[in-house]
């Protein structure tokens, strides 16, 4: 670490202009973060082409700041809403909206903020300090370790599943059933597709989150337009209280470390970090019962994980030109196009420019803290619309979003039926969050598996006593057999 | 009421006839709003910014703007079938990609690149063996010679069953007459990373794709499957040069729904072209590792009639006919 070009580069990046452009970038960010059907994917990939004329500094500092603020602005609406914005914010609605629905949105919002600073911060900073290191780990991993992996997060279901793990794991298996439809990841055969080519890749991940949370809650909603009163909220100040912090400064730590690491994994992305986490900081609860119900723990493990992750993600696509996730993949396409090829060669070569990116990741991170606090109080003003008026803009937002992720309207038919099926599990106290996992992790689990069977000749020992495989799989073993017999006590 | 009803009904099938009156005259000042390209795949992706590229530079020869409409899904599917449907006035151009040759075959779509009209292909990237750097061979005989002592030892990642990248180890592997096993990664990007990470032991990707690598001194490439060396890769052979006779490569090309007017085609590849060869156009290609490379209508369709029948045959021996 050559200090005195890092801090060059840091006041290349603390000029007015890169600033402007990373303070616009994080607000442009939160915004396209919070609404359901925009992800920082598609935000990134439509300003990269505005960003060749720009010097190398704005650019990537807007670029940075899109892809820290959208990552924080999923938690706004599955905060205020129960959808989160972006899959990454799935484990945030868990405990966040019960919280708004106590009349404490101000309270979640204010700690989703600040545990995304120290999320996203941390991931920064380990990527500033640790990249070459943490590099290798990515290359470490190939399709026997992504099983691996994927099983072991499988095995969260559990811990997302409320109070009935029965019911947790016929709605986890339901998933993965769905998580089946589309083409068969080595034959290339469609199944369960019906002849339809809108169900060749199965059905469209935002659309189907669409569907389950939002779609869901403006159904519930409607049902109970005249019955419910309406949330008052109050907000005593945008910042987290101490004892707050206090509260959950472990479970920030431990998830903005655990985080880096799984965004530095290719493949693997914030959504399932933020699971992990949340996971984590349920099985190190003193009260793990009350998770669900509103613990502001749930909040901070889950989204300083899923920014920690942004950092993370940074790491391989740096130093080893291989992308940590489809938003990496993008800056890595915008980065070729300035001129600079990621890669071990960078870091010989080009110091000053690595340094640049780090210091406007660190500075992304603090723009999102400043313009994420002074949103607040904007923001909770949200949940405070009479349910008359926010539920038709809910309904008609999901309708677009469902539409433009594919410019296509059969994502809408597929919204309004998960909506559908989604509504009656909540009915009936099913849990949803475990069928988003498993729609997530189910094709992970199933490509890789093949994918690493085919490399080891269909030996399926050569696959399951790899080191790293068969950790992950020991541990979710045991995340399952001790959260069975916990239940089996408290049920005693 | 009736009466104000039949007023109103007069009324719009006037408008409607003027409007069509209207739109024969535009066909003479073709064209006369804004053009809307389709992109079968992803914003961010290898077609998409080739496309955006293209479109920034072709506007000012069109006289009008260019949206682009990223209709995704279903391996290219829904984007291509978007484009045969489309209203044959020359307003939707389609940028159709290799998988046009590979989506009929798997009985995927109802229709074949005959049911466009071709104006112009734009560029073509081959494909290229790439090995680890320390790999036990350093030409692509060596590997050949391998390949025949191990039949099946050796893993080629690729960007997906039925990919350009699927079919291309496969073509080669039949020319040489070797056994290969294919593993399928999710786009061409994992199938290198797990290449750098020596999980696999070649890749069937382009040169462009595995650049990176190749710059950090991971990976090396053998050969490439084009008939001429590929700039910015100048010191690697073609495998003609090597002696093997393959050729092989993924292609991209503007496309108009059938029966769509002469001069408006006309129009459109002449101010594509024009938009092809401008310098800034030229350094934005090269600076993406995007190969550009112009192929008249009538030739491009010569070569699909063969291509068409080469592909869907190498699909038939990979199990992918249905």
């Amino acid at each position: 670490m050559d200090i005195e070009l890092f801090i060059e580069a840091l006041f290349g990046i603390l000029q007015w202009k890169p600033l402007l452009m990373i303070f616009a970038g994080v607000a442009g960010g939160i915004l396209i973060g919070s609404l359901p059907g925009l992800t920082a994917t598609m935000g990134v990939a439509l300003l990269v082409p505005f960003t060749f004329g720009l010097p190398f500094n704005e650019s990537i500092g807007m670029l940075l700041g899109i892809f820290s603020g959208s990552v924080y602005g999923g938690s706004i609406s599955a905060i205020l809403i129960n959808t989160p914005g972006t899959p990454a914010a799935a484990a945030t609605l868990l405990d966040g909206y019960p919280l708004s629905q106590k009349g404490e949105a101000g309270r979640a919002l204010s700690m989703s903020v600040f545990a995304s600073f120290v999320g996203g911060f941390t991931g920064a900073l380990i990527m500033t300090f640790l990249s070459p290191q943490i590099s290798q780990l990515a290359l470490e991993f190939s399709a026997a370790e992504y099983f691996g992996l994927a099983t072991f997060g499988l095995s969260i279901i559990i811990s997302v599943s409320g109070k009935s793990i029965l019911k947790g794991i016929m709605v986890g298996f339901l998933g993965l059933l769905i998580s089946t439809i589309g083409m068969d990841p080595v034959s290339g055969y469609p199944r369960f597709t019906f002849g339809s080519m809108n169900l060749f890749e199965g059905p469209a991940f935002i659309p189907t989150l669409i569907g389950l949370f939002a779609f869901a809650e403006v159904f519930k909603g409607v049902e109970q337009l005249t019955t419910t009163k309406q949330v008052v909220s109050k907000i005593s100040s945008v910042f987290p209280s101490l004892s707050d912090i206090k509260r959950t400064w472990k479970d920030m730590a431990k998830s903005s470390v655990m985080g880096t690491f799984i965004g530095s994994i290719p493949g693997a992305g914030s959504d399932i970090a933020a699971f992990v986490g949340y996971s984590e900081a349920k099985r190190r609860s003193k009260n793990p019962e009350k998770f669900g119900t509103g613990q502001i723990e749930g909040v901070a493990a889950a989204e300083s994980a899923n920014n920690a992750c942004s950092g993370g993600a940074m790491i391989p696509m740096l130093s080893l030109g291989v992308p940590g996730d489809a938003v990496t993949a993008i800056l890595l396409g915008a980065f070729v196009i300035q001129g600079i090829q990621p890669g071990p060669m960078l870091y010989k070569e080009d110091l000053d420019v690595v340094y640049s990116v780090f210091s406007a990741m660190l500075v992304a991170n603090v723009a999102m803290l400043i313009v994420g606090f002074l949103g607040v109080r904007f923001f909770a003003r949200a949940i405070t619309v009479r349910k008359s008026i926010l539920l038709p803009a809910i309904f008609i937002m999901s309708i677009v979003g469902a539409y433009s992720m594919r410019n296509n309207m059969f994502d809408v038919w597929l919204a309004l039926g998960f909506g559908v099926l989604g509504y009656f599990l909540q009915r009936y106290r099913f849990p949803v969050s475990p069928i988003l996992l498993a729609l997530i992790l189910g094709p992970m689990a199933e490509a890789n598996l093949r994918r690493a069977l085919i490399i080891a000749d269909n030996s399926m020992i050569d696959v399951l006593s790899r080191p790293i495989t068969a950790i992950f799989l020991i541990l979710g073993l045991v995340t399952l057999i001790m959260s069975i017999l916990r239940q089996r006590k408290a049920h005693d | 009421m009736i009466k104000s009803f039949r007023k109103l009904t007069s009324m719009s099938l006037i408008l409607v006839m003027m409007s069509a009156a209207y739109s024969h005259v535009q066909a003479a000042d073709f064209p006369s709003k804004r053009v809307t390209m389709i992109c079968p795949w992803a914003a961010g992706g290898g077609t998409d910014t080739f496309l955006r590229g293209l479109a920034r530079n072709t506007e000012p020869f069109l006289g009008q703007t260019i949206t682009i409409n990223n209709k995704t899904g279903g391996s290219g599917a829904i984007g291509h079938a978007a484009g045969v449907r489309a209203r044959s006035d020359g307003y939707t151009v389609t940028m159709v990609t290799f998988d046009i040759l590979t989506l009929p075959p798997q009985g995927f779509v109802p229709f074949t690149y005959k049911d466009y009209d071709l104006l112009m292909r734009v560029n073509m990237d081959p494909a290229a063996i790439t090995v680890p750097i320390d790999a036990p061979y350093n030409t692509i005989e060596e590997f050949v010679a391998y390949a025949k002592a191990n039949p099946g030892k050796i893993k080629v990642g690729h960007a997906g069953p039925g990919t350009a990248w699927h079919l291309a180890g496969s073509i080669f592997a039949e020319k040489v007459g070797i056994d290969l096993a294919y593993v399928p990664y999710n786009g061409a990007a994992p199938a290198v990373t797990a290449l750098a990470g020596k999980h696999i032991q070649a890749v069937s990707v382009s040169p462009a794709e595995v650049r990176g690598q190749v710059e950090g001194g991971t990976v090396k490439i053998l050969a490439v499957m084009s008939d001429e060396r590929v700039s910015g890769f100048s010191e690697v052979p073609t495998m003609k040069e090597e002696g093997y006779d393959v050729s092989f490569g993924t292609w991209r090309g503007l496309a108009v729904p059938n029966s769509t007017p002469d001069d408006a085609k006309k129009i459109l590849h002449d101010a594509f072209k024009k938009g092809m060869e401008t310098d800034a156009f030229k350094r934005f290609a090269a600076d993406s590792g995007l190969g550009v490379s112009y192929m008249s209508a009538e030739d491009w369709e010569k070569d699909l009639s063969t291509s068409a029948v080469s592909v869907a045959n190498t699909m038939k021996n990979l199990g992918l006919v249905r």
